[in-house]
């Protein structure tokens, strides 16, 4: 039972750092189809194409942040974990859904918007950093996920 | 600051000198040609070399499609964008075109892609038949049975379904007896589908077609000319196969030669057709009379000077006619900025440049941008390792075109504020001056500096972000305000722009007031009073009470997107811890690495330098598209639309050579 808590964090952990990467793959995934297709007519477009296709890629990097980040609170990266009452743990886990959940749903959001707009750029190569804010504005929600899980994790005493 | 002036220029010419004074204008750069009203055709002349620019340009592109993959380019595509391109003089360009016959080579080329061309379709329709001729590889006689058949003797080579083969050999035996031998070409049992040849007696033709046709077999038609047995038939198609790939290999080597050889001149008459195309556009925009040509264009005031000087050198038959744009006009927008905010014209021009005459937001967006990308990608490190790389580039590349070079000097500028919120927040490539040994010597310099800890206490530097963020908008509507007042809307300026900066910071006030409570009254006051002047200011426009009562409610609910903007900024709290912890993430990788048995150190080595590089990268991308989303979304919308179209002036405008000619008077 005394590991109960160590779990519940690092399950908090998991849930955050997997589903947001879960999402970061499937977004990539969607603007990379689209890119390839533009590329396939005009291969010169590769790096305005790559560029928008990494855009839904942070959300995963705010996933393994939040790992980090609990990994580091609860003691593990010192190597000797602190001992967690299942309140705590369960704190924890609650601070990691807004990035497991928003991180999920936004990467591939976002990987709809950066298909749209490697389109748009296959049509209008000019527009190319107007069609680089379309997907940031969803990336806006991923960010906030991010701050929120981060302040609730500071906020919780060890 | 801001816009350039510009004016509009009327050049009247004699067409003796139409070359002269189009090649001035063109080598001036400064002066972008309006379109005529379109009612005059133009002249003969000026449209016949049009037309020949317009075709030595179709040969080119066709020679660059056709020759161009067999050639690699001794320059690549990044050299050349950043300048590293062959200097030569107009004189010598018109030499090579002297001495260049496109339509002769265009044509040897165009032969040599058919003879290509006609060489893979007989390969390939051989290979075709190589594939129907290896179905029946075990048939012991030769083929010439299954087209014209012997006297008495004739065969037919069909696919029949698996399943009805059966049904057709029964037959076959109880109808045609011995007479009819049936060859099974070999597959797989699986296959649906069996091929097999029936050899059989001409007098009993009608009967094999019949059962045939009854089993659902259908026929297949032999390649023409194949009379020989099926080995020697098929060592006669490689036979012929290899010759036709070695006369194909001949073709692509003599392409790759062709290529070779001119290519780089091609790429010259590219740049030399272009520019004459170019100067003569300009003339077939002008009005033209029989003798004389009239020319209009926009042209920069400082330029102004130095270009009728030359224009009038050309002959007394040029005449300039100089005057300000008029209310019907539309000139162009040409950004002019210190060279501090020059770097941040390519954002403006991005978004959208600002109709002439109207606020140049570059100023106000370049400090803003360059402490928001500091603050994002916010690792001194990484800035470092950007700031030399943008050095090496400078120092290898001595012709940077401008506009490359400007955007080089915008991420310059970004990197030194990175260095500066690097330092100040403690991030060298993450935490690697505290975990490294070696770094051991730098980190009371580090300790010095460090002064704000987002890891440790991230409120405070949320609480920083977003009052940057007031301050971005506030800044925003003061822009709007002064604009508005500048232009005599002294009502707008007030009731639409600088009461929201009331208000908006009035509401903050209260709302900080917790902890500082002496801003609380001061705060009240001022939103109370930008609240009122927003309500009176919404509903002035109707007499109806309740309509004036509701539209200024509906006004004043529009704060809450003040609150969304506002929050918006958090992302910079947010994206900069992020550069810090992967950074920490990747060193801490590799310290675990270091104790691998033997090549412990190497691959530690190895992570910690692509896994920076990785973070490089993703945070620099991060970095620009989110402090420029900051610019775009929150602040221009505050006060800017652009809506104005670059300024493009007649130039030798070049892709593979860069154009010098110290005759014509101007510095290049």
């Amino acid at each position: 039972m005394e590991l109960l808590g160590l779990f519940l964090a690092l399950f908090g952990a998991a849930i955050a750092g997997g589903m947001s990467g879960i999402g970061s793959a499937i977004g990539i995934g969607i603007a990379g189809n689209s890119a390839a297709g533009v590329m396939t007519e005009d291969p010169n477009k590769f790096v305005q194409c790559l560029a928008l296709q990494a855009l839904p890629g942070t959300q995963g990097i705010y996933g393994l942040l939040i790992v980090f980040v609990v990994l580091n609170k609860v003691g593990l990266l010192a190597g000797t974990p602190a001992p967690l009452t299942w309140v705590q743990g369960l704190l924890i886990f609650a601070a990691c859904t807004p990035v497991a959940l928003v991180c999920w749903i936004s990467a591939i959001a976002q990987g709809k918007t950066s298909a749209a707009s490697i389109q748009m750029i296959s049509k209008k190569p000019e527009a190319f950093a107007t069609s680089m804010v379309l997907p940031a504005m969803v990336e806006t929600y991923a960010v906030l996920s991010l701050l929120m899980s981060i302040i609730m994790l500071n906020y919780i005493a060890l | 600051m801001g816009v350039a002036e510009l004016k509009k220029a009327e050049l009247y010419y004699h067409r003796s000198v139409q070359e002269d004074v189009a090649k001035t204008l063109q080598h001036s750069g400064s002066c972008q040609i309006i379109e005529t009203s379109g009612t005059t055709e133009p002249a003969a002349d000026v449209a016949e070399r049009l037309t020949l620019c317009e075709e030595q340009h179709t040969h080119l592109r066709y020679l660059f499609r056709s020759i161009g993959g067999h050639y690699t380019d001794p320059v690549s595509s990044i050299d050349r964008m950043l300048g590293e391109k062959p200097v030569l003089s107009m004189t010598e360009l018109a030499q090579a075109a002297d001495k260049t016959d496109l339509k002769t080579l265009a044509a040897s080329v165009r032969k040599m892609e058919t003879q290509l061309n006609a060489l893979r379709l007989e390969a390939s329709q051989l290979k075709t038949n190589a594939s129907i001729l290896s179905l029946l590889r075990d048939f012991p006689y030769p083929l010439s049975v299954l087209g014209d058949g012997t006297k008495t003797l004739k065969g037919l080579f069909a696919v029949f379904p698996a399943d009805a083969l059966e049904a057709f050999r029964a037959s076959v035996a109880a109808q045609l007896s011995a007479e009819t031998e049936l060859f099974i070409s070999p597959g797989a049992s699986g296959d649906r589908e069996v091929r097999v040849v029936v050899l059989y007696l001409r007098t009993h033709e009608p009967q094999v077609l019949d059962l045939c046709a009854q089993s659902g077999a259908s026929p297949v038609e032999l390649p023409s000319g194949v009379r020989d047995v099926v080995s020697a038939e098929l060592s006669a198609i490689a036979g012929r196969v290899a010759e036709l790939e070695r006369r194909e290999a001949d073709l692509q080597e003599d392409l790759k030669r062709t290529a070779n050889e001119w290519m780089p001149t091609l790429q010259r008459l590219f740049d030399y057709w272009n520019i004459l195309s170019g100067r003569y556009g300009a003339l077939a925009s002008s009005d033209a009379t029989d003798r004389t040509f009239r020319t209009s264009f926009w042209v920069p005031t400082t330029a102004l000077p130095h270009l009728q000087k030359r224009l009038e050198a050309i002959s007394p038959n040029v005449a300039l006619v100089v005057s300000d744009p008029g209310p019907e006009d539309e000139p162009p927008t040409l950004l002019k900025n210190h060279p501090l905010a020059r770097p941040a014209e390519v954002l403006t021009n991005l978004y959208s440049p600002p109709p002439y005459g109207e606020v140049d937001p570059t100023p106000f967006v370049a400090p803003f941008f360059f402490i928001f990308f500091g603050m994002c990608l916010g690792d001194a490190g990484y800035a470092l390792v950007m700031g030399a790389g943008i050095w090496m580039l400078f120092r290898k590349y001595r012709r940077i075109p401008f506009s490359v070079g400007n955007f080089l000097n915008l991420f310059a500028m970004g990197a030194v504020m990175t260095f500066i919120y690097g330092a100040i927040t403690g991030s060298f490539f993450g935490d690697f001056i505290d975990v490294v040994f070696f770094m051991a010597p730098l980190r009371p310099l580090k300790n010095a500096l460090f002064i704000l800890d987002p890891m440790g206490k991230p409120m405070v530097v949320l609480g920083i972000s977003l009052l940057l963020g007031v301050i971005h908008l506030m800044f925003g509507l003061a822009v709007a305000a002064w604009d508005a007042y500048r232009k005599g809307n002294i009502v707008d300026a007030v009731g639409d722009k600088a009461c929201w900066i009331l208000f908006v910071t009035g509401l903050i006030l209260v709302g900080t007031s917790s902890a500082l409570p002496f801003v609380f009254l001061p705060g009240l006051c001022m939103a109370l009073v930008g609240g009122c002047i927003i309500f009176w200011y919404a509903g002035r426009g109707t007499k109806n009470i309740f309509l004036k009562i509701g539209s200024g409610l509906y006004a004043l609910y529009g704060s809450t997107s003040y609150l969304g903007d506002i929050l918006s900024y958090s992302r910079l709290l947010a994206l900069g811890l992020g550069s810090a912890v992967i950074g920490s993430i990747i060193n801490l990788l590799g310290t675990m690495a270091v104790g691998v048995p033997y090549i412990g150190w190497v691959l530690a080595g190895a992570i910690v330098i692509g896994g920076h590089v990785f973070g490089i990268a993703v945070n620099l991308l991060g970095a620009f598209v989110h402090s420029m989303r900051l610019q775009y979304v929150e602040f221009f919308s505050k006060f800017y639309s652009g809506g104005g179209s670059i300024f493009r002036p007649l130039t030798l405008s070049t892709q593979y050579v860069d154009v010098i000619d110290p005759e014509s008077g101007f510095s290049s």
